[in-house]
């Protein structure tokens, strides 16, 4: 059972954050809320969000999950304007989800769940880097990056404390380094990785509405990003899985 | 089954030369599969990824699987490419590559057979926005995953080509011995279900059904072709006769049931969306659900038009509405086989011409039935008078037997000397035509089914059957060399000429004599292409002639 509203932003975002990277998701609902976890067709990069219950202007749930098509959900949203509340509604049988805004009435029809590949176990990563910085300056990075490269390097240096972005395409260059007020250090140790620059401009949109995002880091590793959203009410993770340089 | 498994039985396979250890190979491992593998294996033995009757495509071309094996291996798409155009061979170079890989994975997994079968069904179902994304980070997961061998498998598989000499006839006779069914039995199931794959299943789990299997809407059958005789000797041998129309269209099989109707073409893909006239004419002209054989033919100001011009119309995909105006197409219908749910393909022709006759309110098909060979000579000229390509003879009392190029339909037309080739390759054109291909290189079959080089041809193409050519082969290109490139194997021209020769030339060992281009045929499958057997026939004939 489910049945709640929800401000459109809120919605926007959720939907977005997941379907940057997969198509559909299973998602849990019980009574403090929503969430999922669940890892892209290449098996590269991983997303979870949780979103409370308190997020939403009305919430109640009895535990279900429910297998939702994400990619037809985030089609439908340039329908959503801006300041309309969302309701959401589960019908009896569980195999519809009634989406209703600004006089719009959507029923879409879920997905078996049985379908879906089931929730994978986030890895236990040891990760020594961990800083935050602001999410739109990760994202402009991750843009420049991306017209003269399709591969990043992400590093920490323990001596400078200087988080450095590099990407080097066959001709050009762009580096964008973060010190002092722009990165805020948890633990500052030495760390490198290589990322393909294809997931980070899909993650990125996400990351780039976060006030801050908090980055791990190791060398040769996955990179996990975190923020939160809706007031501090929803959480996004990602993933990453490095590449490594053959010599 | 895992993958690896998979791959070194289609390794084993591959450096196996004989026919029929090949199939005892095949028998052997059949038992040991599940219900579930087996048809996937079967097909994938063959390189198809969905059973014959299926219109499903994978949409996925050798441009998608560089960029995916570029990005798992970390190299430049040109590294890819020009690898490949160095090898050749897009299997061995996969597996050479897969050696080094740059992306890692959260999960790597062993592939398993249905793994990787769940995969392909999943990257044809892909639609919309990120559908090419998908099919690609699909791809990337599996080359991730592979061992250097199952990617060689892999590759040929996501381009449907697997060239290992596994044919339809060694996986009949292997399904034959490993579950102790009579060829005939497998022959018929197969004629009538069209997909190797369920034939197999049906022979592990419940091989009393295979006599049972009927033909059923909507899973189109092959369809029954025919072989170039002579009127007398048919008369000689069968006394009475029909004879038909040949007509110069577009074969086609036409499904209705429930209600709901659908076309297909010679090659079995659906043409429902591209001949919106044709099913509406044919649906109207039954109340009965049926599957019926015929030809379409296209009519422009009461003419009857070449070929050509229905293949335009079916290769158009888009503006459909347009093109309904300015040609008007026309249905013959000349066999039925199946109605109201029962199978007639095992009726004889005559019995099948009167249920046709009975169920169809138009569009049969003229016929007569003779037994004068002047009867059926007069018949033959009037056919070539008005418009025709020539008449087909066929045998009162033969069973309807799909894919079959049997004796018991004969077509009789005026001698051209053209054949039906496979486009391997091509040469960048000079000046004005330097951004189109100017030349193509065109090859035969052996009994394998393995290509052999032939000929040349670069004369008797227009300007605007160049451009038409360069759209059809720029998303075929598999490797390039200076100004020489190589397809796939996939469309085929026929070809005239004035003389076969004996050549060193080329891997044929004959060459053709001033080679011209005549037209596409886009209805053609590459298994059905000119084989050498027959062009040592055509040799021989041409020589006595002299």
């Amino acid at each position: 059972m489910l049945k709640a509203t929800i401000e459109a932003d809120i919605f926007r975002e959720t939907i977005d954050a997941v379907s940057a990277l997969v198509n559909e998701c299973r998602l849990h609902v019980d009574e403090k809320g929503i969430r999922t976890i669940t890892v892209d067709t290449s098996n590269v990069a991983m997303v979870s969000l949780e979103l409370s219950a308190s997020a939403f202007l009305t919430f109640a749930a009895e535990p279900c999950e429910i297998g939702l098509d994400i990619e037809k959900i985030r089609s439908m949203m340039s329908m959503i304007g801006k300041t309309d509340i969302v309701s959401l509604e589960l019908d009896d049988s569980g195999k519809k989800l009634k989406i209703s805004f600004g006089g719009y009435e959507y029923s879409i029809t879920l997905l078996d769940t049985k379908t879906i590949r089931k929730d994978p176990n986030a890895p236990n990563l040891n990760l020594p880097a961990t800083f935050e910085v602001p999410g739109a300056m990760f994202y402009d990075a991750i843009k420049a990056s991306g017209m003269v490269s399709d591969k990043i390097s992400l590093a920490v240096s323990a001596d400078t404390c200087v988080f450095t972005m590099n990407a080097e395409g066959d001709s050009d260059r762009i580096k964008r380094e973060l010190a002092g007020d722009d990165v805020h250090y948890i633990t500052c140790a030495d760390a490198r990785s290589l990322f393909s620059l294809d997931y980070l401009k899909d993650m990125g949109k996400s990351i780039g509405r976060a006030e801050k995002v908090q980055i791990r880091l190791g060398t040769d590793h996955p990179v996990q990003f975190s923020f939160v959203y809706a007031g501090g009410k929803g959480s996004v993770g990602y993933l990453l899985a490095p590449r490594i340089e053959a010599d | 089954m895992q993958f690896v498994e998979f791959a070194a039985i289609c390794n084993t396979i591959e450096e196996t030369s004989s026919r029929l250890a090949t199939a005892d190979i095949l028998a052997e491992k059949f038992p040991l599969l599940t219900e579930e593998e087996l048809p996937v294996f079967v097909r994938f033995m063959r390189g198809k990824l969905f059973p014959d009757w299926s219109s499903e495509k994978l949409g996925f071309g050798p441009n998608l699987l560089y960029d995916a094996l570029a990005y798992v291996i970390g190299k430049k798409r040109s590294y890819v490419v020009s690898a490949i155009n160095n090898a050749g061979d897009i299997g061995k170079v996969v597996e050479s590559l897969l050696e080094k890989r740059e992306q890692t994975m959260f999960f790597s997994e062993e592939l398993d057979l249905l793994d990787v079968n769940g995969r392909f069904l999943q990257m044809a179902k892909s639609s919309g926005r990120r559908s090419q994304q998908e099919r690609l980070r699909s791809a990337q997961y599996l080359l991730s995953n592979a061992t250097p061998l199952e990617g060689r498998y892999l590759a040929r598989l996501m381009l449907e080509e697997m060239r290992i000499g596994v044919g339809e006839g060694v996986v009949k006779d292997a399904v034959s011995k490993a579950f102790g069914v009579p060829s005939d039995v497998i022959e018929h199931a197969h004629q009538a279900l069209n997909d190797l794959g369920e034939v197999a299943f049906l022979a592990k789990t419940d091989p009393g059904r295979l006599t049972e299997v009927h033909i059923t809407a909507f899973r189109p059958v092959k369809m029954m072709l025919a072989q170039q005789g002579s009127i007398t000797s048919m008369v000689e041998t069968h006394g009475k006769l029909a004879a038909e129309n040949k007509y110069d269209g577009s074969r086609f099989q036409f499904h209705k049931s429930g209600g709901k109707c659908a076309i297909y073409s010679r090659r079995l893909e659906e043409m429902t969306a591209s001949l919106p006239d044709v099913v509406g004419m044919l649906d109207k002209a039954t109340d009965h659900d049926v599957i019926i054989d015929g030809e379409v033919i296209a009519i422009m100001n009461g003419k009857p038009m070449p070929f050509q011009t229905i293949l335009r119309r079916i290769r158009r995909k888009h503006d459909i509405g347009d093109a309904t105006e300015a040609i008007t197409l026309l249905p013959w219908v000349f066999d039925i086989l199946s109605a109201d749910g029962e199978t007639l393909i095992d009726l004889p022709f005559r019995e099948r011409r009167r249920i046709l006759e009975s169920v169809m309110n138009a569009y049969v098909a003229p016929q007569i039935v003779s037994d004068s060979a002047e009867e059926i000579e007069a018949y033959y000229h009037a056919s070539l008078d008005s418009g025709n390509e020539g008449i087909m003879l066929k045998v009162l009392d033969s069973p309807y037997l799909p894919g079959n190029r049997g004796k018991l339909w004969i077509k009789i037309k005026p001698e051209v000397d053209t054949i039906d080739l496979v486009v391997t390759g091509a040469e960048w054109g000079e000046g004005k035509r330097a951004k189109m291909f100017g030349s193509f290189l065109l090859a035969c079959q052996d009994e394998n089914g393995d290509l052999l080089e032939i000929s040349r041809v670069a004369t008797g193409i227009d300007d605007s059957m160049l451009s038409t050519l360069y759209d059809l082969f720029k998303d075929k290109i598999i490797a390039e060399k200076g100004k020489t490139v190589t397809f796939e194997p996939d469309v085929v021209f026929e070809v005239g000429y004035a003389e076969l020769q004996k050549s060193t030339n080329y891997e044929a060992g004959y060459a053709l004599r001033f080679p011209r281009f005549v037209r596409l045929r886009d209805d053609k499958d590459v298994s059905e292409i000119e084989t050498l057997d027959s062009l040592t026939r055509r040799y021989s004939l041409q020589n006595k002639e002299e």
